[in-house]
């Protein structure tokens, strides 16, 4: 198994707007998202993920609000926006074609 | 703080900038903390942990400072997006404020789009005349015309004109130019048969070429090599737009063959669209001088390129970029007094060189810039000056009338204040309503620009400037510069006026207590108003006169009865007395025509051509001293044709045949520079030198002016039958207007003409009119800008003093209740109006006065102080200063007492 995969910028995009596909979360939850239903396997630096969060937001794929956190700590959730759902299913259709495309290659051996 | 406000701007921005870092640790703390509790939670040490959370997070400075920069554009994207959302919601309160008052709209837009659309008008032709350089000429302001002055008894005369041999002097006699060559335009046949047409077309050295960024979009240039003065090329480049209106944009065209005038050209190329050389307009196409020149006669025995004797064009060239103008003028100037002592060796009759002092110049291109600018493009100047008077008043109206509805708004503003809207906002609220204003404006001027402008060009103006196209980028940028400069002018006002609002005050007043401004600014735009009305207005009644003097003046022959019939052999091979009898069947051809009077032989025209020639009378030594009379030859029937009045003698008839003795009739001024004193009827002189059969004087002729309208030529007339020329002209009087029988006349001698040979009609009043085009421009546009002027300073005065009389019926109230007469108030008021009115009109006719200097040179025999058009102008003024306040005047006067009183 790959351990230090070169994530494409939009793959890194696509795993945010999926992790925040079920509600407002904050960049922590957002990253343990991420590490635990990949099982870990994807090694993706979380100040990457931050960047990704504040450039989508500047985008307007994301809204931003400070709010409370589980142990009522000051934190910054991130929620999808009209655009962001719609941006998150573009690239999901992208990404699924091209990986069955290479996997079709892959299998013709 | 208030102290320093660009102290306090840099502590916001500081504070921004702290917030946006702030918010980026807070994140990041929030995430590191988490992390390490969760790792704690999972059996590491504190240590271990922290290490554990910054492996997983990667360079955390690094990234600090991108999710910072990242924030401050997107907080810097929402401020923008704020701004315009706040923009947008001000236009549209301005523009919802409007729909609600559309009169008071309406009034604002149709006097800005008069004031902008006279701008516009003007600035397109003064933007013609004085600043735009030819299209794809390389460095103008290197470029410029070519002027040889040189004196005459005494008195320089600035000739640009000149011969073929002075040009070549100049170009192998100077090293400070790069290019140099003659350029002139002629109208010129092109085709054959019933397809010929008459088209401008451009002539000019291969020279001329490099002075141009162009490209031929097909074919070639034509060069030195085949225009070489001993053997041209006939070859032709066709301007863009002939090839697109003749040939369809074909690309076969090259090879083709012309008729251009008497010659037959190949076209050898396609100049590049835009590029119309040094003229106005694309003309039809480009040829070289030698070309053009090739069927030109030789003077006294030398050929067209050979002599000095023979100047018809005239010069342009570009100095070297090292070369400064005043050694390039000096370089001229030498090569000029070089080439004039060639002249002398070859005619030493000549001014000697130390009296005729001749020197050289480069003017530049454009003619209202160069030496001699035409008196139209004077005139335009001024106008365009004029029409920023126009604009003045404009604004100056609808400043007073957006100060009217600010006092009005005044609770509203005070409201606004008092609800916490900050002074900024309001005056930027303010600035947008006055440019929406000024757009709207701009946009209804630029609707008066392109139909009136149209109008204006094609009336007034050559008709070559009258093609140019509207609403280019020049005339566009214009407008919107205009637009900006009224909307803040306009604009500035209310928001001093709503600055010093004070909140409490306002709303505290009734509409009545809220004090009475007779503000110094409406009452000092008021004065300013009246004044530049009476400017313009004694403008206009100047022009007027003189466009009126002119009409009046005697020409010496019914200009606009005159038709001109010019022949066009086109190279047909007919000797002379084949054209002679050719002639005089077109003569007697005319005379069967129905809408034709008379018709005479003529070798010249009037503001067309001249002829002189050598003249000896018995006992005076050198006649060319005294001054040089002109020669006219035709028929018996000359003067009749041209309504020439005979004063005393007989007329040249029928009687004076080949073989009778010569005899002549001249005319008062001739009569007066010869024979001063005495009568000169059966005087005698000779011409063509001194042995020729003596002519005797046997009648005068009234004076004519054929040049100019204010000098008369010196003139006298021979019979064709004694003294015969080659070629000359036909002059038909008709029946009705000259103008409406050209074409019918026309069709009536076309057919008698052989071959490829045509004959052209044209009116002599046509010729005559670019002599009185500068006051006709003048006078129309002065008297539309002035009535302009007029119409929107009384509207300027009614609403101020309409407004004043609503602000004060309460007070017009206790007056009618104390006993007051509707005579005593409409006296008090009307009196109001004048005295604004008054002082203006005399600050105005001030500066009339003042202004007549340089109005001087414009005018037609008025004095510029003409008492007459003074008065008048002042007169109107007064009386429409009356009337506008008459009407709110007598409103005021049936104001009922107990109602005025009980109001609010």
């Amino acid at each position: 198994m790959p351990t230090d995969l070169d994530l494409l910028q939009g793959t890194l995009d696509l795993l945010v707007l999926k992790a925040l596909q079920w509600g407002p979360r904050h960049g922590y939850a957002v990253a343990s998202w991420i590490r635990t239903t990949t099982d870990e396997r994807l090694q993706i630096e979380e100040g990457a993920l931050y960047t990704s969060l504040h450039r989508m937001e500047k985008r307007g794929w994301l809204e931003a609000e400070w709010g409370l956190s589980e142990n009522n700590r000051r934190a910054r959730y991130y929620q999808l926006t009209a655009a962001g759902r719609k941006q998150l299913g573009a690239k999901a259709t992208i990404w699924t074609e091209y990986a069955s495309a290479v996997f079709k290659v892959l299998e013709t051996t | 703080m208030r102290r320093f406000p660009g102290l306090r701007r840099l502590m916001r921005i500081d504070r921004g900038a702290r917030d946006v870092d702030r918010a980026v640790n807070d994140e990041l703390q929030f995430h590191f903390d988490m992390a390490v509790r969760d790792l704690m939670n999972s059996g590491l040490t504190p240590d271990e942990a922290r290490r554990e959370a910054e492996r997983r997070f990667g360079d955390v400075q690094r990234t600090r400072e991108r999710l910072a920069t990242i924030d401050r554009a997107r907080a810097g994207k929402q401020r923008r997006a704020e701004w315009w959302s706040a923009f947008a919601q001000d236009v549209r309160y301005a523009l919802r404020g409007l729909r609600l008052k559309p009169g008071f709209a309406a009034a604002v837009i149709v006097t800005l789009g008069l004031g902008i659309g006279a701008n516009a008008t003007m600035f397109g032709i003064v933007d013609r005349l004085l600043f735009r350089p030819p299209n794809l000429l390389i460095a103008p302001d290197r470029a410029g015309r070519i002027y040889i002055p040189q004196a005459y008894r005494g008195k320089e005369s600035l000739n640009s004109f000149l011969s073929y041999r002075r040009f070549l002097d100049l170009k192998r006699g100077t090293t400070s130019f790069d290019a140099m060559s003659p350029y002139y335009s002629r109208r010129m046949a092109i085709g054959v048969g019933n397809a010929t047409r008459q088209m401008d077309v451009s002539v000019f050295d291969a020279d001329l070429w490099k002075m141009f960024d162009a490209r031929p979009v097909l074919g070639r240039f034509f060069t030195d090599a085949e225009s070489t003065p001993e053997d041209p090329q006939l070859v032709v480049v066709l301007s863009y737009a002939y090839w697109q209106t003749q040939y369809g944009g074909r690309n076969d065209v090259l090879g083709e063959s012309i008729d251009i005038g008497v010659g037959k050209y190949t076209v050898i190329g396609v100049a590049p669209e835009g590029f119309t050389a040094l003229s106005p307009n694309a003309p039809m196409g480009f040829i070289s001088t030698a070309a053009h020149s090739h069927d030109r006669a030789s003077t006294r025995g030398r050929p067209w390129y050979d002599t000095y004797n023979s100047q018809w064009f005239e010069a342009v060239a570009r100095r070297k970029a090292t070369v400064s103008q005043a050694a390039a003028d000096a370089d001229l100037t030498r090569a000029h007094v070089e080439s004039y002592r060639r002249q002398l060796d070859e005619q030493p009759s000549l001014t000697p060189t130390e009296q005729a002092r001749p020197r050289g110049f480069l003017a530049p291109l454009l003619d209202a810039r160069g030496p001699t600018p035409s008196k139209e493009s004077k005139v335009a100047t001024w106008l365009g000056a004029v029409s920023i008077i126009v604009l003045l008043i404009a604004c100056a109206n609808v400043i007073n009338l957006l100060l009217a509805r600010a006092m009005r708004r005044r609770r509203e503003i005070a409201v606004r204040l008092a609800l916490g809207v900050s002074h900024g906002r309001l005056i930027m609220q303010l600035l947008i309503e006055s440019t929406v204003l000024a757009v709207a404006g701009a946009a209804s001027g630029l609707m008066i620009a392109y139909w009136g402008g149209a109008v204006i060009r094609r009336a007034l103006l050559d008709e070559q400037a009258a093609r140019q196209s509207l609403g280019d980028i020049r005339q566009i940028a214009f407008i919107g510069l205009v637009a900006g400069f009224v909307g803040l002018l306009t604009g500035l006002a209310p928001v001093f006026q709503a600055r010093r609002t004070d909140i409490s005050g306002t709303l505290k007043a009734g509409v009545r207590e809220g004090v009475v401004y007779r503000s110094r600014l409406r009452s000092g735009l008021l004065i300013m108003q009246a004044a530049l009305s009476v400017l313009l207005l004694v403008g206009a009644g100047l022009f007027v006169r003189s466009l009126r003097n002119v009409n009046d003046v005697r020409l010496g022959y019914d200009a606009d009865r005159l038709l001109i019939v010019a022949t066009d052999w086109r190279g047909m091979q007919l000797d002379t007395i084949q054209k002679q009898a050719l002639l005089e069947r077109i003569r007697e051809r005319a005379l069967t025509l129905p809408n034709v009077e008379n018709a005479t032989r003529s070798l010249t025209m009037p503001f067309y051509s001249n002829w002189t020639i050598d003249l000896h009378v018995p006992g005076i030594d050198t006649v060319a001293k005294l001054g040089t009379p002109s020669l006219q030859v035709g028929s018996p029937s000359l003067l009749a044709t041209f309504g020439t009045r005979l004063i005393r003698g007989r007329d040249i008839t029928a009687d004076d045949r080949a073989e009778s003795p010569r005899v002549a009739v001249i005319n008062e001024s001739m009569g007066k520079l010869l024979w001063p004193g005495q009568d000169p009827i059966g005087k005698t002189f000779r011409v063509n030198g001194d042995t020729t059969p003596p002519i005797t004087i046997v009648g005068v002729a009234e004076d004519l002016r054929r040049q100019n309208l204010t000098d008369p030529n010196p003139f006298y007339y021979l019979p064709i039958t004694q003294f015969r020329f080659s070629d000359d002209f036909i002059a038909v009087r008709t029946r009705g207007p000259a103008a409406d029988a050209a074409e019918a006349v026309r069709r009536g001698l076309q057919p008698l003409m052989p071959g490829v040979s045509f004959v052209t009609t044209v009116p002599v009043s046509k010729l005559f009119a670019g002599n009185t085009r500068s006051w006709r421009l003048g006078a129309t546009m002065f008297t539309v800008f002035g009535l302009l002027a007029l119409v929107l300073a009384a509207i300027g005065l009614y609403s101020v003093i309409a407004y004043n009389v609503t602000q004060r019926m309460h007070e017009m109230g206790v007056r009618v209740a104390l006993g007051a007469q509707a005579r005593d108030v409409i006296r008090l008021i009307v009196r109001e109006g004048l005295a604004v009115v008054l002082p203006g009109a005399a600050l105005g006719a001030i500066a009339a006065l003042a202004a007549s200097r340089w109005m001087q040179p414009l005018l037609f025999q008025v004095s510029p102080r003409d008492p007459a058009v003074v008065t008048t102008v002042l007169a109107t003024l007064i009386v429409v200063a009356v009337v506008a306040s008459w009407v709110p005047a007598t409103r005021a006067a049936r104001v009922d007492p107990s109602e005025a009183l009980r109001a609010d």
